[in-house]
């Protein structure tokens, strides 16, 4: 099963209201109509320098220099 | 299997780095996870957004969320869920960003991706 199934089945699996579930969709709707689009195929990433857990500074272009990077945004430990 | 690929994997969050920290424990991950507590980086990659009102109550009112607590006094934002394969140059060669926080790339396409950086194609 793809990542995109399992997802889709885990959230379908959560029951929720329909009234829960429209507010989600128009929030989400709401962001896709500003613009937030992220990064486009083909674009320089711009560098960055952040703490990390251990509070030790991570910078882009230093990880770059060793090979290809992932980068993962997400919304929290929550 | 990134790792093994040769490649770097870095998350980030608007996240105080106390749950940065969480996150890392929670998961036993040993990779980077990283702090944007001004959203300066969520914002360069127009990833940034603020909290729709009707979901901010939504959270408060239904699932007792605050993410204040997470991210700190007056910061109902977030990033769009993405991710960005980057090679050497830090171009980006493959990725996603859908405010449809329920979908996410392919981890089958991300080692791909990779794949084909590391082979030296494009």
């Amino acid at each position: 099963m793809s990542l995109k199934e399992k997802l889709a089945q885990f959230d379908a699996s959560r029951n929720r209201p329909p009234e829960v579930v429209a507010v989600i969709r128009r929030g989400i709707a709401q962001v896709r109509e500003s613009g937030a689009a992220g990064l486009r195929i083909g674009e320089p990433a711009p560098d960055f320098e952040l703490p990390n857990q251990r509070g030790e500074t991570v910078r882009l272009s230093d990880r770059l220099s060793r090979g290809p990077v992932v980068l993962s945004f997400y919304r929290g430990v929550w | 299997m990134i790792r093994s690929l040769g490649a770097d994997l870095i998350a980030i969050s608007p996240e105080l780095p106390d749950n940065t920290l969480t996150m890392a424990e929670k998961h036993g991950i040993p990779i980077d996870i990283l702090s944007d507590a001004t959203s300066g980086v969520l914002k360069k990659y127009r990833l940034w957004f603020t909290v729709p009102a009707e979901v901010k109550s939504l959270y408060l009112e239904k699932f007792g969320l605050n993410l204040e607590k997470y991210n700190g006094a007056g910061r109902w934002e977030l990033p769009v869920p993405a991710t960005y394969v980057l090679d050497k140059n830090g171009i980006v060669r493959s990725g996603e960003a859908d405010p449809d926080y329920t979908v996410r790339m392919e981890p089958a396409e991300i080692v791909a991706a990779i794949r084909d950086i590391v082979a030296g194609n494009g």
